[in-house]
């Protein structure tokens, strides 16, 4: 069974929000809402300062709080690890807000447009009213992922099959694919590399690693 | 690749060249006619570097394309007064009202002369960012080829706050019109100021995330953190303005502290000047017969040509030539018997001498341990003496390269941090090799699309620069231009795009303070505008505006209304990015970055339809041409490759076009794709514009070792003009005697900038001074004001664009007043607390955003903004640091050019509610009419 997973590697994100752009544009979501974002941390005291950018989405959890509380069922996991909501079955309750330690859904109560309530044929042609007044958040792009596998595309290889975030990044600092697959892109990084999940201690089994440094070479 | 994926749905290859960083390849995916996302190229991912995911900023070209604030309409101004507070009353017009009103006022100005009675061209143009403009406006340039003379003066940033000494120095020393370091190879980098994570486009940011992997330090050096700080092994915060004192202490460690056999010994005697030798009066010595250069040969013991064969120069000492002349200003002659003789490397040693780590401490701030930790690591990272073999040639192998950003290599200090950086390659021989500091294009010498070609011997074993004349026979003592470029700046030359390189900012001024030498400059009778808001990214921007309002015909191209069009007398509505054609040139060897180890030519197509009655540029370009009168001269221009990749006709191949007739815009393209791949493979193969929009590229192998100036170098047996710049001297001794004798004192501390050496002065101190001049007490202005740029906005005129506001504010920094965390608590200044921010001259307004990542001295604001009519823009009410730096005389160097640096005072705004408030009273919002 395939599990898919994000991999960031953070010696390598400039914090461009190329994702973020591109996510937006192909989801077609409305303005405010980020289904991925990449946000910029500063630390330490001047001069002694370090700033680091962080590609923040779903963390499609293995454990997933959201799953855990939502009450219909619309919040589920996929076999492959994906974490799904179905909007047919979303009541906007928000109880998945208060449960996911990563702040990364939203919900959208009206249709919102970019220019002052002015429509723009794209945002027309791309509007999906069942996204109204439910919780959305970052799908790991189920549906290209799944339309790629029925064409026998390997999802994280080919970039029909792969998320459009890790398709953009300018500098090849996401990648996508089966973490079970000891062959896939994102298994060999995961080697490779020291990485860290966020809130690890929460027991909830991201499936978004960052990368920090190589095994045994030390980041100048 | 226009491919049918389903029924409904196709997908369109195209380009994104908003910044100079591009193009970016990418597809557009159309559903029943609607665009609806924007992907990289797939089927270019082949090409290295990456050049098929676009950057940021092409997501935002669907939002520009439907953008409801757009002009889609022909317009004309109903009010006759002009001016900030006025309304202009824009009414839509046909495009046969609109061309012909502008066609008559050609013709009617032809009648008269295309150059009015003070000499200066009666037609302006200004363009945008670094020449972007050209990828999108078609075969406009052969409509203007066909004018004639035009005033390219009026600038709107570009050409004086680019990075503009690298620019002039930079072409000048190694056809380094924009530098880089050898990403792909390169171990260590010193960068000061050097923004490439945001600059440098999509190729920059993938080659410099795979450097970071294998472990490449970059030390950066600069005022605040930026996001190239952000990626870097180590950030120095430094003083502005003082980088040039830091790179004189590396230079002082590495020649005085190190010893010789560090750096590139046979590099600097067999490459460069270094072994010639300087008389006593500062110029270089020479035979009395041949006036041919000297070194001292050491085997011979004697005074030698500089190209006699087999000798053994001397690099370094002082020696004794029995008879040899000087070449002075204005050909002045110095002949010497027994004359001693310096070595231009001697020279070098003497000059570097007081510059040590301790000394630039004070100047810097930066601790003297720290400097010299950085010059020995550059030393070490070197690796003198090893090679590589790069397509089967064997060149010197120097893993270390030194990058300069904007306000380093601009403005005062601009000469001496270029010099200063191109020194700190030359001494170990890093300068054009692989891993080293290299330059990718050229754009005052030709050919333009191959830097190596460029390269011509000149006098004194050198490349040849052919500078704008400064004896007094041949010097222009009335400018041609409105900022006299070829009177005051001898290196700007005078090619095609030497005028906008020229002070163009002092266009601007003289229309309100113009010399009294010269004749009062007219104003253009007609000034054309194309993509570009110079009322915003230019200094001093409200004066600029006055200045406009009194221009009496002004044609914008309109993509929305904004503030320099707010002027305008006509607004063209040109098609945008994703709706219209053009073929260009892609890889080789290109601005910033794009060293590629592919070229050819890639195609922007429709992949919509224009909105309304918005027209591709090349339609326009011929209707202008039709109706003024200029359609032979204008379809000639195109068949001599105005505007085009390649000429339309060549030695084996001729697709040009009939000048006795109209050509359709698919005409015009359809020959440009022809005669370009003629081009590029020698006639083997022609495709067609057909061919073109189904594959949207055509790419072929660009040699690596062709990313290299060295090779050329040292198979046309030249030196690079360094370290000693005997001929700048002389050429600032002359222009010097020029102004004075036509009464000229107001250039005098320019022309101090004609060092042979490059000696510190406190560079600081001129905006202090400026200040004192202006009355101001520059304690009470205690700030550094500096801006950096932003990927989601450089270079894109994309202000309005909501998409690129949205995510830009998960970036630091955006629409407001950056300052250090302590700082702020000393002036009682919360983080988002409104801020006002001013020098002497104007206030700009912001939310304050308190960091640690700033010098205590120093604020920062991202990006040029202050809009007040630019739909959406006007309502994000950022601050702008334009809006308070002046425009001053004082504040330009010898190449004209200035930095983005401002003194300021900050306080704390008392009515938090009434901040955000437009400034502009009377405006800021469109008229009704419009």
């Amino acid at each position: 069974m395939s599990r898919y997973v994000m991999v960031a590697d953070l010696r390598r994100c400039v914090g461009c929000q190329t994702c973020t752009a591109a996510c937006k544009v192909a989801n077609a979501t409305p303005p405010g809402v980020q289904w991925r974002r990449v946000v910029d941390i500063e630390s330490g005291e001047y001069p002694e300062v370090r700033r680091t950018f962080l590609p923040l989405s779903c963390q499609h959890c293995s454990n997933p709080p959201c799953v855990e509380v939502c009450p219909t069922g619309a919040s589920w996991q996929r076999p492959d690890g994906i974490v799904a909501i179905d909007y047919d079955r979303c009541i906007g309750c928000a109880y998945c807000f208060m449960a996911c330690p990563y702040q990364v859904r939203y919900k959208v109560e009206k249709v919102t447009y970019a220019y002052d309530g002015i429509p723009m044929d794209s945002e027309l042609a791309a509007l999906d009213g069942r996204r109204i007044g439910v919780v959305s958040k970052c799908t790991f792009c189920q549906e290209r992922v799944d339309a790629g596998r029925a064409q026998g595309m390997v999802p994280g290889k080919d970039p029909q099959a792969t998320p459009v975030c890790v398709n953009s990044c300018i500098a090849n600092a996401l990648s996508f694919g089966d973490i079970e697959d000891p062959e896939s892109e994102v298994s060999r990084l995961l080697r490779e590399n020291e990485s860290f999940r966020l809130h690890e201690e929460l027991g909830t089994e991201p499936g978004f690693y960052y990368l920090v440094e190589r095994r045994g070479v030390k980041a100048r | 690749m226009t491919s049918a994926k389903a029924n409904r749905a196709k997908t369109v290859s195209t380009y994104c060249y908003n910044c100079v960083a591009g193009p970016d390849l990418l597809t557009v995916k159309v559903v029943d006619g609607i665009a609806r996302e924007i992907e990289p190229n797939y089927e270019a991912l082949r090409i290295e570097p990456v050049c098929a995911k676009p950057c940021v900023k092409a997501y935002g070209l669907i939002q520009k394309l439907y953008n409801p604030h757009r002009i889609t309409m022909p317009m004309k101004r109903t009010n006759p007064r002009k001016g900030i507070n006025e309304s202009p009353g824009f009414i839509p017009i046909s495009w046969d009202e609109a061309l012909d009103t502008i066609a008559a006022r050609l013709k009617e100005i032809r009648s008269r002369g295309v150059v009015d009675e003070s000499g200066l061209p009666r037609v302006a143009v200004s363009f945008g960012n670094g020449g972007t403009p050209a990828f999108y406006m078609g075969s406009f340039p052969a409509f203007l080829s066909a004018w004639g003379p035009l005033d390219f003066s009026f600038g709107s940033g570009q050409g004086v706050k680019c990075v503009h000494s690298e620019h002039l120095y930079g072409e000048y020393w190694h056809r380094a019109f924009t530098v880089t370091a050898d990403t792909p190879l390169v171990n260590y980098v010193l960068s000061f100021g050097g923004n490439h994570e945001v600059t440098g486009g999509a190729a920059a940011v993938q080659r410099h995330a795979d450097a970071r992997a294998r472990g490449v330090k970059r030390v950066q050096i600069e005022p605040h953190l930026s996001v190239t700080g952000a990626c870097s092994a180590r950030w120095i915060p430094i003083k502005p303005k003082t980088d040039a004192a830091f790179m004189l202490a590396l230079l002082h460690v590495m020649v005085h502290e190190n010893p010789r056999e560090r750096l590139d010994v046979p590099f600097l005697r067999d490459r460069t000047a270094s072994p010639y030798l300087i008389g006593p009066n500062g110029f270089l010595l020479r035979d009395p017969v041949s006036r041919k250069p000297l070194m001292w040969d050491e085997a011979a013991r004697r005074a030698v040509l500089f190209d006699a064969p087999g000798v053994k120069p001397a690099l370094e000492g002082t020696f004794r030539v029995a008879h040899a002349i000087e070449v002075g200003a204005d050909n002045e002659l110095f002949e010497h018997h027994d004359v001693d003789g310096a070595t231009e490397f001697q020279k070098l040693v003497d000059h570097l001498r007081p510059y040590s780590p301790q000394w630039a401490e004070k100047v810097c701030e930066v601790p003297a341990a720290a400097i010299r930790e950085v010059a020995n690591e550059y030393l070490d990272e070197s690796r003198v003496g090893r090679t590589i073999e790069i397509n089967g040639v064997t060149l010197p192998f120097r893993p270390v390269a030194v990058v300069l950003g904007k306000t380093v290599n601009n403005g005062w200090g601009g000469y001496e941090s270029v010099w200063g950086r191109t020194m700190l390659a030359l001494l170990v021989g890093a300068l054009e090799v692989p891993g080293g500091t290299l330059g990718t294009t050229v754009r005052l010498n030709r050919p333009q699309d191959n830097r190596l070609k460029s390269v011509k011997p000149g006098p004194d074993g050198f490349m040849l620069n052919v500078l704008n004349p400064t004896d007094r026979e041949n010097w222009v003592s009335k400018p041609t231009g409105r900022n006299a470029h070829r009177s005051l700046v001898p290196l700007v030359g005078n090619g095609g795009w030497s005028q906008a390189l020229g002070p163009s900012h002092l266009a601007w001024l003289f229309q309100n303070d113009a010399p009294k030498e010269w004749p009062k400059p007219t104003l253009p009778e007609l000034w054309f505008v194309y993509r570009t808001n110079p009322a915003i990214s230019f200094w001093d921007s409200k004066h600029l505006s006055e200045t406009m309002s009194r221009m009496p015909f002004v044609v914008c191209f309109a993509y929305t209304r904004d503030e320099t069009n707010h002027m305008a007398d006509i607004l063209l509505p040109d098609a945008t990015d994703l709706e219209a054609l053009q073929l260009i040139r892609f890889g080789g060897t290109k601005f910033i970055e794009h060293f590629a180890e592919h070229e050819g030519m890639v195609l922007r197509q429709p992949a919509v339809a224009p909105r309304g009655e918005s027209r591709d540029m090349s339609w326009i370009a011929t209707e202008l041409a039709r109706r003024a009168g200029l359609l032979e001269a204008y379809v000639g221009g195109i068949n001599k490759g105005a505007g085009m990749p390649a000429p339309l006709a060549g030695k084996t191949y001729d697709f040009s076009l009939d000048p006795g007739k109209e050509p359709t815009v698919e005409q015009i393209w359809d020959a440009a794709c022809k005669a370009a791949t003629a081009v590029l493979t020698d006639g083997k193969e022609i495709k067609d514009l057909a061919w073109f929009k189904e594959h949207g590229f055509y790419m072929k192998p660009f040699k690596r070792v062709d990313w290299y100036l060295y090779p050329t170098v040292v198979a046309q047996g030249l030196r690079f003009e360094l370290p000693y710049q005997e001929r700048l001297m002389r050429a600032g001794l002359e222009l010097g005697r020029r102004l004075h004798e036509s009464g000229i004192k107001w250039w005098d501390e320019q022309l101090k900038e004609y060092m042979a050496l490059p000696a510190w002065h406190d560079l600081p101190g001129h905006w202090e001074k400026a200040l004192i001049r202006s009355g101001a007490n520059p304690q009470e202005y205690p700030f550094w004001l500096i801006t950096t740029k932003s990927m989601q906005y450089t270079a894109g005129n994309n202000a309005g664009i909501q998409l690129m506001h949205e995510v830009s504010q998960n970036v630091r920094g955006h629409g407001g007043l950056v300052l250090n965390a302590a700082t702020a608590r000393s002036l009682g200044i919360e983080h988002d607390d409104w801020v006002e921010i001013s020098s002497p001259d104007a206030s700009t307004r912001g939310r304050a955003i308190l960091v640690q990542g700033i010098r205590p001295d120093t604020m920062l604001i991202v990006g040029q903004f202050d809009h007040w009519v630019t739909p959406y823009a006007k309502d994000l009410h950022a601050p702008s640091l334009n809006t308070v730096a002046p425009i001053l005389l004082e504040l330009t160097d010898a190449t004209g050019s200035g930095a983005d640096l401002v003194r300021v005072k900050v306080r704390k705004l008392p009515n938090a509610a009434n901040a955000g408030a437009p400034k502009h009273s009377g405006d800021g919002r469109a008229p009704a009419t419009a």
